[in-house]
């Protein structure tokens, strides 16, 4: 396959920057053409997927828009239609396909996505709050220039700082930042684990086309994009989905059950999601946590499932085992291969550690953002098969115990050996750990694409 | 015996529907109205005869025409299929079904040519045969378990999963005594209805049957 | 009047042959029904409750008199009657995934038939030649073939445990009960109402 040219594609896509903190912008244009002229500044700031040769930058600028938001642009409507429907319908209307009833349900959702007013989505990342805040100031500076755009109420996030330090740690503890898989052309230190399972049991990168748009994904075709082609190449689509965590029910319930179960509260814990805290996977440590094996990019996600099939080691229904199946659904992996992700994201709010007080009303958790080529074929289908719903892996209606909209029914069971210290063990009446507060789809465009935008140069014909 | 799989039969049935064209509406959209109000839960007269897993009723307006350079050709009489996974031999089966729902059956086939009613058992049996397809590959995942076998092993399951999630850590000797209590409720239960829904749960999914 | 009931899905479908190509096919047929270890893909692809293929040759269409006219039809049908879990998108994408020789085998003798790979025009078929149901009946609207399956094992080991559990005291009898959950373990996935369609 042909290169990537890496600057036509921002950088937001082909790599987490691994910056701690972030500002997320979201804004609502009034007027078109001074909405054009917004971005057609904009761009001199949006960064690419060019590499780094002097070192990260002090801070970096991408930027998506709803439909309603390409819609505000004028684009034209054969363009507009020719979209895929769930991104022409946005998140909210598709709240029952993913399960986002109940405490989920958008009546329920922060501002700004209770309305939908929500046109872009401008990402900025930073390595101090300095540069994030002279980022902004610029940014701002432009808005107020153009008068191309309103500002909604914004969303910050950072990393956990633990000691001072910034860490991938998220706020129920768990160490996070392995399983973005590997694509064909886009250049990182591919890990085993990451990609696609070959026949040979080697991993190899995904079709690029399950991430980017314009190019062939694993069925052996090009995915459906917008017209015309120049608008949809090289850019993606983006889920953006504002996941409030409920600590202190977390706790509570970990307090509660940890006694009745033999492994103790650390193994349980790890239990729900297949990783201990440390990130060491249970697959390849069931016993203990092992930071030699985290901390190794050739073993921290370089396992399969295919000599777990009870589920004794890594719980059948773990978080990581329930979005990354591997081979656990036999046939080599092969029906896995157009399911996956690329998540981006940080949390937000104050980390508290363990034993301190703390109440689930305060604002704390995380901005999940998912890359993928088609968002009904990859994350929609992630959402709603694998996470609240468990036929694949023939969990019947149970649901992933960390992210299930469970509503204090449902079940997780942890399945187990005849030993003392792994025993069988069931977690009833859920409780929901994770509430959804917000987000939408968003389309994240080329740099040829968004200079076509702010140009009014789009043509469907 | 293509038809069987196991314990399972693959019944295939198309019956040719009455060609009239003094009849309003015609017969195929009065077996469609019909079939649009028959209930599919508990009260389906599939859940109401003995036997049957899995069913459906289909009119079959024409072959299909999928384009050049293939030729378009039509059939004479429109066609009611009858598929139905279904437990034992197919007398019985049919008989079942005379017996317990010989109204619905009659709703339905009556604009069928040449339906003699459920009334008279063996002429509704054979004009059954008449109409029979041979299935010529049939595929079961479960082909060894009755429908009343069936509906006793998902109530099992069920109250099984309870059991186990309340009864950790007990000691043995209550566990044994629960659980001798537990297996004794469990069999003098009555198995659960065919078609049925079970429970209405708080969390509404939008699914198709709520 | 839906294609959907509970967690199943009713597909039906009719393609034409011609007549010289059925019995191709019938051949195929003979052999998968032999062949245990072709199904077995079929049997992993654990979503398919049931599923038929019916060989219709033109001159067998089912003629009682009674005014009926004949069929005068130059090409035979292949009938296909499915009834599956999980969404179309899913159950294709699943097929053209892992089992595409196996339907190639099957369906390219039905004309115009584009292949099952890549997967978009084999969709874009397969809407072409699905007819929908009228009237679907199901006993388990809110299982599927894999909590079907799960059933039966629990309910086997429940039984098996009970004849066991008879003789025992406490001490022995828990340990009874230890391999029974176990054995169940993996099998107690809740049922209830499928996903919402998409």
């Amino acid at each position: 396959m042909s290169k990537l040219n890496e600057t036509d594609i921002q950088g937001f896509v082909l790599r987490g920057y691994n910056l701690p903190l972030a500002r997320y912008l979201f804004l609502h244009f009034e007027d078109a053409s001074r909405a054009r002229t917004l971005i057609g500044q904009l761009l001199h700031h949006v960064t690419t997927g060019q590499r780094w040769d002097g070192g990260k930058p002090q801070s970096t600028v991408n930027i998506a828009f709803t439909h309603q938001g390409l819609a505000a642009l004028e684009l034209p409507d054969a363009t507009l239609l020719s979209f895929p429907v769930e991104f022409q319908q946005g998140m909210k209307k598709r709240a029952g396909i993913l399960g986002d009833t109940g405490l989920n349900s958008p009546e329920r959702w922060d501002e700004p996505w209770r309305e939908d007013r929500v046109h872009a989505w401008l990402g900025i990342n930073a390595q101090s709050p300095a540069a994030l805040d002279s980022r902004c100031a610029e940014i701002l500076g432009l808005l107020q220039a153009t008068g191309g755009a309103v500002m909604l109420p914004s969303q910050d996030a950072a990393a956990v700082v633990i000691d001072g330090k910034p860490t991938t740690r998220e706020h129920f503890g768990f160490t996070d930042g392995f399983g973005n898989p590997d694509y064909l052309g886009v250049d990182r230190s591919a890990q085993p684990g990451q990609g696609k399972l070959m026949p040979d049991g080697t991993w190899a990168p995904l079709a690029t086309g399950e991430l980017l748009l314009g190019y062939a994904d694993e069925a052996g075709e090009l995915p459906v994009v917008p017209v015309p082609h120049i608008l949809a190449s090289n850019g993606t689509f983006m889920v953006y989905r504002k996941l409030h965590q409920n600590l202190a029910t977390f706790r509570a319930y970990l307090n509660e059950h940890a006694p009745l179960y033999g492994g103790g509260r650390e193994k349980l814990a790890a239990k729900f999601i297949g990783r201990w805290r440390d990130g060491t996977p249970l697959e390849l440590s069931p016993d203990n946590p092992d930071l030699s094996i985290a901390h190794d990019p050739k073993r921290s996600t370089n396992f399969t499932y295919g000599a777990d099939s009870e589920g004794t080691r890594c719980p059948i229904g773990a978080h990581i085992r329930r979005v990354h199946p591997r081979d656990a659904f036999g046939f080599n992996g092969r029906l896995i291969n157009r399911r996956r992700i690329t998540r981006r994201g940080l949390p937000y709010g104050q980390f508290v550690a363990e034993g301190e007080p703390v109440s689930d009303t305060e604002e704390r958790g995380v901005i999940f953002m998912a890359l993928n080529a088609s968002i009904s074929r990859q994350f929609e289908f992630v959402q709603q098969q694998w996470i609240e719903y468990g036929n694949d892996a023939h969990l019947g209606n149970d649901k992933d115990v960390l992210m299930g909209n469970h509503g204090g029914h449902g079940k997780f069971v942890v399945q187990g050996d005849a030993s003392a210290m792994n025993p069988p063990f069931i977690c009833s009446k859920l409780p929901n750990f994770v509430e959804l507060r917000g987000g939408d789809y968003f389309f994240l465009p080329s740099i040829t694409a968004l200079g076509m935008i702010a140009m009014d140069l789009v043509d469907p014909r | 015996m293509p038809n069987k799989n196991g314990n399972v039969y693959g019944l295939t049935i198309l019956s040719p529907i009455i060609d009239d064209d003094k009849a309003t509406p015609s017969h195929d959209l009065q077996i469609r109205r019909y079939l649009a109000t028959l209930p599919t839960g508990e009260r389906s007269p599939f859940a109401l005869a003995p036997g049957t897993h899995l069913a459906r009723l289909v009119v079959m307006d024409d072959v299909i025409y999928v384009g050049m350079p293939a030729c378009e050709e039509h059939l004479e009489s429109k066609y009611l299929v009858f598929e139905s996974n279904c437990d034992g031999e197919l007398d019985n089966y049919l008989n079942g079904l005379a017996a317990s729902v010989s109204e619905q059956l009659d709703a339905i086939w009556s604009h069928c040519v040449g339906y003699p009613g459920a009334a008279n058992r063996q002429a509704f049996i054979d004009y059954m045969k008449a109409c029979q397809i041979e299935t010529t590959f049939f595929f079961a995942a479960v082909n060894d378990k009755s429908v009343s076998e069936t509906l006793r092993a998902l109530q099992t399951q069920h109250a099984v999963a309870d059991f186990i999630a309340s009864h950790q850590g007990m000691d043995p000797a209550r566990l044994q005594a629960e659980f001798a209590q537990f297996v004794a409720e469990l069999r003098s239960a009555p198995v659960p209805k065919a078609g049925s829904m079970g429970q209405p749960r708080d969390i509404k999914t939008g699914g198709r049957n709520e | 009047m839906s294609n959907i009931n509970g967690k199943v899905y009713a597909m039906n479908a009719i393609t034409p042959m011609k007549p010289w190509k059925t019995f191709v096919l019938r051949g195929f047929f003979f052999l998968l029904g032999h062949i245990k270890p072709l199904q077995q893909d079929l049997i992993n692809l654990s979503f398919i409750e049931f599923a038929r293929w019916v060989v219709l040759p033109r001159k067998r269409f089912p003629y009682l008199g009674n005014g009926q006219l004949q069929e005068d039809l130059q090409y035979d049908y292949l009938l296909f009657f499915s009834n599956f879990n999980g969404t179309w998108n899913q159950y294709i994408d699943a097929f053209s995934a892992v089992l595409s020789k196996g339907l190639n085998l099957v369906w390219r003798w039905s004309e115009k038939f584009p292949g099952s790979v890549p997967v978009t025009p084999f969709k874009q078929y397969i809407a072409r030649v699905q007819f929908d149901t009228d009237y679907y009946y199901t006993a388990y609207p809110h299982t599927t073939a894999n909590d079907l399956k799960s059933a039966h094992i629990v309910q086997a080991s429940l039984d098996s445990l009970c004849q066991n559990a008879q003789s025992c005291d406490p001490e022995q009898f828990a340990d009874a009960y230890l391999r029974f959950v176990l054995e169940v373990q993996s099998h107690l996935g809740e049922t209830g109402e499928a996903p919402t369609v998409f």
